[in-house]
């Protein structure tokens, strides 16, 4: 525990949605040590902490390609297909979006408001 | 992508091992994210299975294309979604590697010329399928992430974030007080760290928390292997230099202390559970109070459960408190006092009518099918034998329960199956000690019958015994019971007492400094220059007289000086983390030959006994264990167990861990040892006590093994990584006939099969961590070469007088009349304490014979006096009051020749035939001239003994090592072999009694006013001492511990009748003498061989240390008017020589 070495804190991602905040690592595309990994869209990025591996990354959110909202990727605050978006877009647009997608979405509204009834 | 296509060319085969492996040369590299022969990569192939079954099964469902979305009808804006799903639009990874293309492109052209190649679209499948798998493991850890978050958002600490982040800012000691459960162990550091406070330490006062919350707060702050968060035990650190919050214990805080005062080092202090009130953490305390003057800049924070918070905050200038709910279920509580006629007296075994009716109560008002398991305080490990085998009884017969006791002897894997899961209409029924209390907390408890009743360790420190009582317990902790059953849901509480009982009780538990023995505490107070102990402010201070008894004892142990200053010997024992017995043991050791067994003994004393109890009865284990017993003590029996031990590891590895079982040892005990005695043995190197080894010279070895053994540890580590991943995340579920494990009354055959097999269930599962972190510590081939060798009967008798004098003045008499007595009635006197047993897990009380005395031919001297040359006493580390007063690990030692050696006081009558010890043992010996002999020779022995160790320690303290003058081999190896002639070969017949009340009010003739000292010198015999009278007992005060002619039958001291004709052996002297011109004479007269100036009486000579010329005075002859220097043989040879003129 050198004082000197004052390193700088940790940068946190913090999602704009449910406030789910974590340390992240790196932001972009190539995380580090992912090879032939590549991302689609910029991320925020972490190392996983729950595979023994340290090589392996966890992505943690990204931002909304419409609206900018910074997002986590919990399925509850965004969706991810062919870009990001956040939750409140995918209900803006949700005609949109395939019918999968759309039943899938109405299914586990409907299972949430049981859940708390 | 149709199934067609993909079958009909070619014989690929997705099954096919060879296939596979295609497919692993393109995607799992070994530069490759996922690795072949990874467990990812094992992963991947069992995912693969289920997508390929997935996506089959799909396309025969046909697949539903239709999508009848209305593009853009409403909606202004088109975000350009593609038309037709495709749920790897649903996946934000991609693969792409050039070079896998290329192959690719090449093999197509080639048009497949080997069939087993794969084409494009299994390529295609393939990354589809691990595009699918890096989603899916991106989900799951994603969703262990937001679980985390979430769970940390529930605790009730989570909204008072940055009220305490507030106060720590502002004030530089703050409370925090709130229940187990409310988060705050392991939440606090990281507000504090995610504030960008820096270098936070977190005491615990149990290692074991030390290194469950490092992993715990490392995992949540998503730093696993970050080392941000560490921790620091004894024998064991993750701390680097980017740690910036360790955990560690409160004793290794107080070490940093010790060695910083001001711990720059950090800049928050968090001291937890400060409500236990364990005397390191009193402590500690007192220690920061003052420490905080000088660093301002300090920020202190005490976490404990909400009891006495005013005690805290007031100690720390009303410090402000803040409160945190515990996070608890209502609980009923019914009070069930135990009727009288049910109420166990002294002696009897707990009656377990009254918990019997509340197992039964629970199975009558509460479905099986609604969980809850049941947890109950008895007081001792006995009280829990016998409710446990009533409960069996109840358990077997329902079927409802498992019964698991818990206490802290029980090993390793016993303990852990409190946390196991119970088959679905069964509860387990923990009956435990107050461990569960605090330390152990057990979640699914939904029942909790407190019996009230804890036993608690004191100290009595008149008959210098500790003392394990039975005690009700204190509000506090009652309530600390009750809480255990509202920790997952509403719950019940029996309590077997009445109100008005519980309204009796004390409110808090005595907190432990108020109880125990205090050598340690003043002993590190001593050596942190607290200045006097008895002025220093603790949070509530000892009694005065309980400090007194420790200087004292201190005094004694030669670790303070007559002023209570710290002697160099006490400097030293202050530092080794063991009692003050061990850490003599251990100078000792470092000063002979026997450094190895000594380390092992000193280690083996300071942990718990391997030897189960529940195996003791078991009649494999006893014939298994029977090579390991030495008779000659049961550190011995530790010692031989330790070395048979660290051969089999040697040889097996961790085949050890059956070689233990078969003996009912705990095998974590020998770990700890073996951890223990190297810390023990880098300690005595840093002090110079040892010589460190060579570096390099052995070790080294050709590069190949070199690089092997570097294989072998990364290797090592990899496993004890993946081990302390999976660690806790999985939970057995317990089986019926679990419980009767640890019962050792049944043993049907089927039940024997069963538990073999669990066994090697057991052994299988869990690799064996301890056998790794062993290899990882220790060289094992290095460890059984040192402890490998055998001691001779030589050494085994200087060892057993180094454990003596270490253990002084921990001393047992056999009682005169055991002879008569069945073996398990053998009774012992200590100094302070009568009627003693051994303890039945003594070699002495299995085989007593070897404590026989024969008694020598020549009549008696008295009734009751026998006449012998073999009496022994026994040296003991512990006193210990149960249900009778217990000495345990005992060795036996030749009474004579030890006390002669170690005893604080010697008296003595005229003619030395009546020896008094430490003013409690008498000794009568037969042979005048044969005792004297004996006392002079114990004498000289110790006088150079004394030498020796004080140049030992002289050593040590001189900052460089190599420095100081050193201790000569020859002289050690003179004094070893003198010593063990001495202790082997003293023949000398005499008895041995403790003195009655009445004879010790006479003993001394008492102050002699009158008294001329005799012409002699006598500061040649004992170099340094000034003989004087002895203002209280009378007589001669030769040295510290020896008074010559005080005892009442004393004759004068020049009393002519004394004089005895005496020749001398090694010079021509013929002379009639008395005692004490005789031992004088015999003191200073060698052999001839002997005088010749040896290397090191040359170095004496240039040194002038006093003690070094010792043999030699200055001599002023009246005849020649001359000052000579002669030794004194030299001077009665010059006065003849003028006699004969
Ligand atoms: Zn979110
Ligand atoms: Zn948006």
């Amino acid at each position: 525990m050198d004082q000197t070495t004052n390193d700088p804190p940790d940068q946190m991602f913090t999602c704009q949605l449910c406030g789910l905040s974590s340390p992240f690592t790196y932001y972009g595309q190539k995380p580090p040590k992912t090879r032939a990994i590549v991302l689609l869209e910029d991320c925020y990025v972490t190392k996983d902490p729950f595979s023994p591996d340290k090589e392996k990354f966890l992505v943690l959110g990204s931002t909304c390609s419409l609206c900018s909202t910074c997002v986590c990727v919990s399925p509850e605050c965004s969706l991810y297909y062919t870009k990001r978006f956040c939750m409140q877009c995918v209900n803006k647009h949700l005609e949109q979006f395939p019918l999968q997608i759309q039943t899938e979405l109405a299914k586990k509204k409907q299972s949430t408001k049981t859940a708390v009834s | 992508m149709d199934q067609h296509r993909r079958t009909d060319s070619r014989s690929w085969d997705w099954d096919n091992q060879h296939c596979r492996a295609q497919m692993d040369q393109i995607f799992f590299r070994e530069q490759d994210y996922i690795r072949a022969g990874s467990s990812e990569h094992r992963e991947f192939w069992s995912f693969f299975d289920r997508f390929q079954r997935f996506r089959m099964k799909k396309e025969m469902c046909g697949s539903r294309r239709e999508d009848c979305r209305d593009a853009g009808t409403k909606s202004k804006l088109d975000l350009g979604l593609p038309a037709e799903y495709d749920a790897r639009y649903r996946i934000n990874v991609s693969v792409c590697s050039r070079d896998m293309e290329e192959r690719l492109g090449r093999a197509d052209h080639r048009h497949r010329q080997r069939s087993s190649e794969p084409g494009p679209e299994e390529v295609a499948d393939c990354r589809l399928a691990l595009l699918h798998f890096l989603d899916f493991s991106q989900k799951q850890s994603f969703g262990k992430l937001s679980k985390l978050r979430r769970e940390q958002k529930c605790l009730p600490i989570f909204q008072y974030k940055d009220r305490i982040v507030e106060l720590v800012r502002r004030h530089p000691v703050v409370v925090v007080a709130g229940d187990t459960g409310c988060g705050k162990s392991t939440q606090v550091p990281q507000y504090l760290l995610s504030a960008g406070f820096n270098h936070i330490a977190c005491t615990q006062p149990r290692r074991i928390a030390c290194i469950s919350l490092a992993k715990r707060v490392s995992f949540e702050s998503l730093n696993q292997y970050g080392s941000k968060v560490g921790y620091q035990i004894r024998f064991e650190t993750s701390r680097t230099a980017i740690t910036k919050l360790i955990f560690l214990t409160e004793g290794l805080l107080l070490r940093q202390i010790q060695l910083e005062k001001t711990l720059e080092q950090y800049q928050v202090l968090i001291v937890d559970e400060v409500h236990e009130r364990h005397l390191h953490c009193d402590f500690l305390l007192g220690v920061l109070r003052s420490l905080l003057a000088d660093r301002p800049d300090l920020r202190l924070i005490l976490m404990s459960a909400t009891i006495n918070i005013k005690l805290f905050s007031n100690y720390f200038g009303s410090a402000p408190v803040l409160q945190v709910p515990g996070r608890l279920f209502p609980i009923q509580v019914i009070y069930q006092p135990i009727p009288s006629e049910e109420q166990p007296s002294r002696s009897e075994k707990l009656d377990p009518r009254p918990y019997l009716r509340i197992l039964q109560g629970i199975d009558q008002r509460y479905p099986p099918e609604e969980r809850g398991d049941l947890l109950l305080f008895l007081s001792g490990m006995a009280e829990i034998s016998t409710i446990q085998e009533a409960c069996q009884v109840y358990a077997t017969h329902t079927r409802r329960w498992i019964i698991l006791p818990l206490h802290s002897t029980l090993s390793i894997a016993q303990q852990d199956k409190v946390f196991d899961i119970s088959p679905v209409g069964v509860r387990k029924c923990i009956i435990s000690t107050n461990i569960a209390e605090t330390s152990v907390t057990i979640d699914g408890v939904r029942f909790v019958v407190d019996s009230g009743k804890v036993k608690e360790m004191s100290f009595d420190p008149k008959a210098k015994m500790q003392r394990l009582q039975e005690f009700w317990i204190s509000r506090a902790s009652s309530e600390q019971r009750k809480g255990r059953a509202g920790r997952t849901g509403p719950g019940v509480c029996y309590r077997l007492y009445a109100e008005s009982d519980y309204d009796a009780f004390a409110s808090y538990p005595v907190p432990e400094i108020h109880r125990v023995a205090l050598d340690s505490l003043i002993l590190q107070m001593k050596s942190m220059n607290l200045g006097d102990p008895l002025s220093f402010v603790f949070i509530d201070p000892p009694p005065a007289a309980s400090i007194q008894t420790a200087v004292t004892y201190l005094r004694q142990q030669g670790a303070l000086d007559a002023r209570g200053e710290l002697t160099s010997i006490g400097r030293l024992l202050a530092q080794l983390p063991v009692d003050v017995v061990i850490g003599k043991m251990l100078v000792l050791g470092s000063l002979f030959n026997l450094l190895e067994p000594v380390l092992t003994v000193a280690a083996a004393l300071s942990v718990q006994s391997p030897f189960l109890r529940s195996s003791q009865q078991n009649p494999d284990c006893a014939t298994a264990r029977q090579p390991l017993q030495s008779s000659h003590g049961d550190p011995f029996t530790l010692l031989n167990t330790f070395n048979a031990w660290v051969e089999v590891k040697k040889e097996r590895g961790s085949g050890s861990r059956k070689w233990c079982r078969r003996r009912g040892l705990e095998e974590q005990r020998l770990y700890e040892m073996v951890n223990l005695r190297r810390q023990f043995k880098e300690l005595l190197k840093s002090h110079s006590l040892v010589e460190s080894e060579d570096s390099g010279a052995p070790s080294a070895g050709d590069r190949g093994q070199r690089r092997e053994r570097l294989t072998e540890r990364r290797r090592l580590h990899q496993m004890k990584r993946q081990h302390e991943l999976q660690e806790g995340s999985k939970r057995k579920v317990l089986r019926m006939e679990e419980n009767q494990d640890g019962a050792s009354s049944s043993g049907s055959d089927t039940e024997g099969t069963r538990r073999k097999r669990k066994d090697k269930d057991q052994s299988r599962q869990s690799m064996d961590i301890q056998e790794v972190k062993f290899k990882l510590r220790h060289n094992v081939s290095e460890l059984q070469e040192a402890v490998g060798q055998e001691l001779t009967s030589r050494q085994q008798a200087l060892l057993k007088l180094l454990l003596c004098r270490g253990l002084y003045p921990q001393l047992a008499l056999p009682d005169t009349h055991n002879s008569t007595r069945k073996d398990s009635e053998q009774v012992f006197h200590t100094k302070n304490k009568q009627g003693v047993v051994i303890h039945p897990t003594s070699v002495f009380a299995s085989d007593p014979e070897v404590l026989q005395v024969f008694e020598d031919d020549g009549g008696e001297m008295g009734p009751e006096k026998k006449l012998s040359s073999k009496h022994q006493l026994l040296s003991f580390v512990t006193l210990l009051e149960t249900n009778r007063p217990y000495l345990s690990n005992c060795v036996r030692v030749p009474a004579l020749q030890a006390l002669l050696l170690v005893c604080d006081s010697l008296d003595t009558n005229a003619d030395c035939t009546r020896l008094v010890v430490d003013g409690w043992l008498e000794l009568q010996l037969k042979e005048q001239n044969e005792a004297l002999k004996t006392l002079s020779t114990a004498l000289g022995l110790r006088a150079e003994w004394e030498r020796l160790l004080l140049a030992q320690l002289r050593q040590s303290e001189v900052e460089e090592p190599g420095q100081g003058q050193g201790v000569s081999r020859r002289a050690l190896e003179k004094l070893s072999e003198e010593l063990v002639r001495f202790l082997l070969y003293t023949e000398i017949s005499y008895s041995l009694q403790r003195l009655a009340a009445m004879q010790t009010l006479n003993l001394y003739v008492g102050p002699q006013p009158d008294l001329e000292l005799p012409a002699l010198d006598l500061s040649v015999l004992f170099p340094g001492a000034e003989v004087k009278a002895d203002p209280v007992k009378g007589g001669l005060r030769v040295t510290s511990f020896f008074t010559y002619n005080c005892l009442t039958d004393s004759k004068d001291l020049y009393s002519e009748c004394l004089r005895t004709f005496f020749s001398c052996p090694h010079c021509d002297l013929y002379m009639p003498l008395t005692p004490l011109e005789r031992m004088h004479h015999e003191a200073s007269c060698r052999p001839a061989s002997e005088l010749q100036p040896t290397e090191e009486d040359a170095e004496r000579g240039k040194t002038k240390s006093s003690a070094a010329s010792s043999l030699t005075r200055v001599y002023h002859c009246d005849v020649c008017n001359e000052d000579l220097t002669l030794t004194s043989t030299e001077i009665l040879k010059h006065k003849r020589q003028h006699m004969a003129v």
